[in-house]
């Protein structure tokens, strides 16, 4: 899976780090986020997934090897709608610039 | 909650957080408000949201469906911005900008100040908790109360701030002994006296922090100020002045009476439910899970100071938001929501035990440091905080135990403190 972060969003708050210190690394000196490895393992699916949807602005996007693109939306429907948002595609900003090392 | 129930609606709920009740317990008005009314309008027009999965979106939001107010609309929003300095400084801070401007002042911010740069700190951090720590010590064993906020709640993150910012430590005792007034002042319901002083103690550090450029200016050291005036010399167009001199600002008024309130619910955790020490004495996960749950549960900051405003009418739980509306979000009351965490009004750790930092074991995010665009750029620092002191203070005065009750600030939008009196038990355990 290719896991990227969209550097023009990143609010360089550092929760990616804490979440997965051997996936995401802030960028010296202005603290953007960015991902270690081009590919990630697949076993850590599950985490890199959580770690996107915790993503205070929603800028990391994960890549399967499927090819779908997810990314938690930013702007989906507010309540009740929380598990429609979860499972929502936000398909914004498809050509955003990416942080693939 | 006797009168409250009988009402089918508040007037308004920020004047009812700034009851007496209220500011004894807010927690019973706002489960009612998140209950009966979770997209309220107050009097004033203000909106305040009250749950859980609003607050997240609404935060998530910021900077799309909600922005800061524009320059030239400050007196639409702030009625008594054109005469108040503290005003005009919060307008000028990060937490009301949008981007791009948003994005190129935060990363000046997060420049130098990377989760593994906050990491450095933690050497001089614990130094600092094992000296105010053993400055405690002999009253303690003596006999005598010691207030636990002045001395130790809020010397820790004034220590810390001071070393960060590269201030002096007596100019910094000075600088925060205005806080508590600038900060009452920002209120939305804040009275005139009370703007009056808060402009007066912003005048003293607008004062201040502009000394402390110029000399950081002709001597910096490896510091913040040193590193925001080095940005802003390079171009100044990155930094203004007036900038640089509100983000202090704002740093100085969000850094730590939270941080300090955030130990001190810690402390009263501690001694209210002895039964959930044992997190403390285990290892850093553990530890954490204690941090995140005094955070969720006694969120330092029960609403948002800053106005989120509707770029479009929003309908939320059946209520319209007008378009241009400022809304607030009570975020206390999102980390109290069942609907947000089982059973919440319980303290119980187990819920972020081996999750993300600020996720439950369900998902969830707790609110207290925001999310979105503003999220508390010293929320690593603060919880950093947190963890050397938690467990140093229960291995080093195990029978610690309230001298008095404590004493909070009169503040409807702080969950803060005046003072914290403990003592030692004679007996342990006792």
């Amino acid at each position: 899976m290719r896991v990227v972060v969209d550097q023009d969003l990143c609010g360089t708050t550092g929760q990616c780090v804490l979440t997965l210190p051997g996936t995401f690394r802030q960028r010296e000196p202005d603290g953007v986020a960015e991902v270690c490895a081009a590919t990630v393992p697949q076993a850590l699916l599950a985490a890199v997934r959580l770690a996107a949807s915790q993503c205070p602005v929603a800028a990391i996007r994960v890549i399967s090897d499927a090819g779908d693109d997810e990314r938690a939306s930013a702007d989906a429907a507010p309540s009740p709608a929380e598990p429609e948002r979860h499972a929502a595609k936000d398909q914004r900003n498809p050509e955003g610039h990416d942080g693939t090392v | 909650m006797d009168v409250q129930e009988t009402k089918t609606a508040c007037r308004d709920a920020f004047a009812e957080l700034a009851s007496p009740a209220c500011i004894h317990d807010p927690y019973p008005f706002m489960r009612w408000l998140r209950e009966h009314d979770p997209v309220h309008r107050a009097a004033s027009g203000l909106f305040l949201l009250s749950r859980h999965a609003d607050i997240y979106w609404a935060l998530t939001a910021t900077g799309d469906a909600f922005r800061g107010p524009a320059p030239g609309e400050l007196a639409r929003y702030f009625p008594r911005a054109a005469t108040s300095l503290s005003l005009n400084l919060m307008a000028s801070t990060i937490a009301m900008k949008d981007p791009p401007t948003h994005t190129r002042l935060r990363r000046l911010i997060s420049r130098d100040f990377t989760m593994r740069q906050i990491d450095n700190l933690r050497p001089s951090i614990a130094r600092i908790v094992a000296a105010r720590l053993d400055g405690m010590a002999p009253a303690l064993e003596r006999g005598e109360a010691v207030d636990l906020h002045r001395e130790f709640a809020l010397a820790l993150p004034m220590l810390v701030f001071a070393e960060l910012f590269g201030l002096p430590q007596d100019d910094m005792f000075g600088l925060a002994a205005g806080i508590g007034a600038i900060v009452e002042g920002l209120s939305p319901h804040a009275s005139d006296p009370q703007l009056a002083a808060a402009d007066a103690g912003s005048a003293r550090v607008q004062a201040y922090f502009g000394d402390l450029i110029q000399r950081k200016r002709t001597d910096p050291r490896h510091d913040i100020v040193s590193m925001l005036v080095g940005a802003h010399d390079d171009d100044a167009d990155t930094l203004s002045d007036a900038e640089l001199i509100s983000m202090l600002w704002g740093m100085l008024l969000g850094g730590f009476t939270t941080t300090a309130a955030a130990i001190d619910h810690a402390v009263l955790a501690m001694l209210a439910y002895p039964e959930q020490r044992h997190w403390l004495q285990g290892d850093a996960v553990e530890v954490k899970a204690f941090v995140e749950e005094v955070l969720r549960r006694d969120a330092p900051v029960l609403f948002s100071a800053t106005p989120r405003i509707a770029q479009r009418d929003i309908e939320l739980g059946g209520v319209v938001i007008p378009k241009n509306a400022d809304v607030r979000v009570l975020i206390a009351a999102g980390n109290r929501d069942p609907d947000g965490f089982a059973d919440p009004d319980r303290f119980d750790p187990a819920r972020f035990y081996g999750t993300n930092p600020g996720m439950s074991t369900d998902g969830k995010i707790m609110l207290s440091f925001g999310h979105g665009i503003h999220f508390c750029p010293g929320a690593q620092l603060a919880r950093m905080q947190l963890a050397e002191s938690l467990p140093r203070i229960q291995a080093r005065f195990p029978t610690l135990a309230l001298a008095e009750q404590p004493t909070r600030e009169p503040s409807a939008f702080l969950r803060t403190f005046l003072a914290l009196p403990v003592r030692l038990n004679a007996q342990a355990g006792g």
